[in-house]
């Protein structure tokens, strides 16, 4: 157990380190706005590697969770005149809200079912998002959504940065620390064998409802600050492309893992970007190049790494020193420290 | 009224296409309990195949038949190098690793094809046939006829042959099919040939009637999908009552309520079955909510 808090803490300092001095390092707009969009989309990332990696269960429709928050509150800031910091609270409070009855409906559900009807779900919000054109703006959008501007934090790209990159550290803690706690040890029980759980008096679907609700709340947060970071808003963005992103992120990372998910968009992004440098560079790559490379990403790390990017690399680096003996007593460790 | 009798008959119609998808969706499902979730992929593979042999000046009905040649041997080389490999894989990997097929299928798609779309001519002339005043495309007389052909095909392949034996024996029990000289793999395989046949065959019948375009699978897929849970997965009667019926409803619904919302009716559908009665209309009692 003091080995795991040590890397724990060392992860952390390593990460708050590359944050706070990633605008100084690379201080062009640009890199900035790159910065803010793969914060939000870790905090989605992150709290759908709750959802997979804690309750082994999947959501193809963390998008719809999304595009709930965004609208929300542009809705309310662009249309009520209501601030964008409680328009920002109400996009957390409302997906949570239909994240809880969404779990409790589909809460029997495992595998293809609940794949299925997380990503009809996704498909509905969006359809909702495009038809209810009187709040929504429909198909054309939505323009003007103000800034978040709080003692000027919000109009500029880089107190944005820091604003969602402080967003991301917190969802990163919470989730770390859910990881690590009773709770989150019950989470890893229920993973390997629901059957297990239950008879050791783990409530499971109480359990599988939590992180579901935690990850809508933590897509519709991102959501709300994408809205007021944009300024406009369209369904597009909401809809299954988007959610098979996210999945891409958490699948690339590591399923078990929350620094995974960070990894995750961290790489998803940067690949998206290149992408996008280099169809501008060859207009023969006509069309959705990215969704070529995603779906190859899927299936070679399914099949070859099915642990993911994160927990591989820890594990190399950890191969140096580690004989028979000592992959033993890591195992004892960790069968102390679940125990 | 004529009105009403229109859209049930383009009800049937459409609904005839996504039966024939859910069986696809089941026939895989029996044989191995692994949905290929890219099973909407080989649909419009099949129509943009054949629309790209066409414009090679190669006659239809041959360009027809490559095209599914070219599907089924997609479906199974899917089987052999990806699906197959990973068979030890937890449900949760095998739903991700499904996916990420279909999207890099659709990826590939949009290289070759563009994103624009492209319509296919009917087999058999534009005038409508009118019936009563209720006026039917010939081409929906054609969609009818490969749907019944094809499941006519399932029905005798799977009750009156050997092979149809040998897949149900894999279903039931593989481990004891195994032991009686039955491969489950090589069932699986064929499963997979099968579904991806019929499934391009019914994106080329519906694509005159819509238009067909590289993203056009994912849609026919997941109406398929809702059909095969409405049905009751695992059962092929079940799933082409359920296609039918969603046709109908859908083709209702659009029709009476408004055709922006035609799209969510299956979702609806799908959700109002997983929560009412998972099992679907004809499911058995086990494969229920777990039973993946």
């Amino acid at each position: 157990m003091p080995g795991r808090v040590k890397t724990f803490r060392k992860d952390l300092l390593a990460y708050l380190l590359i944050v706070v001095l990633f605008p100084f390092l690379l201080s062009d707009d640009y890199y900035h706005s790159v910065g803010v969009i793969v914060g939000l989309h870790a905090i989605v990332a992150i709290g759908l590697g709750l959802v997979m990696g804690l309750a082994g269960q999947i959501s193809l429709g963390q998008a719809g969770f999304w595009g709930i928050g965004a609208y929300t509150s542009a809705v309310l800031s662009a249309k009520y005149g209501i601030s964008p910091v409680l328009g920002i609270l109400a996009g957390a409070i409302v997906p949570g809200i239909v994240a809880f009855f969404v779990a409790r409906a589909i809460a029997g559900l495992q595998g293809y079912y609940l794949a299925m009807a997380t990503l009809a779900f996704g498909y509905i919000v969006q359809i909702g998002i495009t038809e209810w054109e009187s709040v929504t703006g429909g198909a054309n959008g939505m323009i003007s959504i103000p800034s978040l501007d709080v003692f000027g934090i919000g109009t500029s790209e880089v107190s944005m940065y820091y604003l969602v990159w402080g967003v991301v550290t917190l969802v990163l803690l919470f989730s770390l620390n859910i990881m690590n706690s009773r709770v989150g040890r019950a989470y890893r029980a229920i993973h390997k064998s629901e059957i297990a759980a239950t008879s050791m008096g783990i409530h499971v679907a109480h359990f599988k409802l939590g992180a579901f609700v935690a990850s809508g709340m933590f897509a519709g947060i991102s959501g709300a600050l994408y809205a007021h970071y944009m300024g406009i808003l369209d369904p597009q963005p909401f809809g299954l492309h988007e959610s098979i992103k996210f999945l891409t992120m958490v699948v690339i990372g590591g399923m078990s893992s929350i620094w995974g998910a960070l990894i995750g968009a961290v790489i998803i992004n940067a690949i998206s970007e290149v992408l996008l440098v280099l169809s501008e560079h060859f207009p023969w790559l006509k069309g959705d190049i990215d969704t070529i490379v995603f779906g190859a990403i899927l299936v070679a790390i399914i099949m070859f790494m099915p642990e993911g990017l994160v927990p591989r690399l820890r594990s190399w680096a950890k191969k140096p020193k580690s004989s028979v003996r000592a992959a033993n007593r890591s195992e004892k460790a960790e069968m102390e420290t679940v125990a | 009224m004529t009105e009403f009798f229109q859209y049930i008959v383009n009800g049937f119609v459409v609904g005839g296409v996504y039966a024939i998808v859910a069986v696809g969706f089941v026939t895989i499902y029996n044989v191995s309990r692994v949905i290929n979730l890219a099973q909407g992929e080989f649909l419009m593979l099949g129509s943009m195949l054949t629309v790209s042999f066409i414009s090679m000046q190669v006659p239809y009905g041959v360009a027809m038949l490559l095209a599914i040649l070219m599907v089924t041997g997609l479906g199974i080389l899917m089987q052999k190098y990806v699906v197959g490999v990973a068979r030890q894989a937890t449900p949760l990997s095998l739903i991700i690793l499904t996916i990420g097929v279909s999207i890099l299928i659709r990826g590939i798609a949009s290289q070759i094809w563009g994103k624009d779309s492209y319509s296919l001519e009917p087999l058999t002339g534009n005038e409508p046939l009118a019936i009563g005043g209720v006026s039917i495309a010939r081409q929906s007389v054609w969609i009818v006829l490969s749907v019944l052909v094809i499941l006519i095909f399932l029905w005798y392949l799977m009750e009156k042959t050997m092979i149809g034996k040998k897949i149900k024996a894999c279903s039931v029990n593989p481990l004891a099919a195994r032991l009686m000289g039955v491969s489950p793999p090589r069932m699986t395989m064929l499963a997979f040939a099968i579904s991806a046949a019929t499934g391009a065959l019914a994106g080329i019948v519906i694509a005159p009637l819509s238009v067909t375009s590289y993203d056009a699978g994912i849609l026919l897929g997941i109406k398929g999908f809702s059909a095969a849970i409405f049905g009751g997965l695992g059962s092929p009667i079940g799933a082409t009552v359920a296609g039918l019926l969603l046709g109908l409803m859908e083709s209702l619904g659009a029709g009476l309520i408004s055709s922006g919302v035609k799209d969510a009716i299956a979702f609806l559908v799908l959700i109002a079955v997983l929560l009412i009665r998972p099992t679907g209309l004809f499911g058995e009692r086990n494969v229920g909510k777990g039973g993946l």
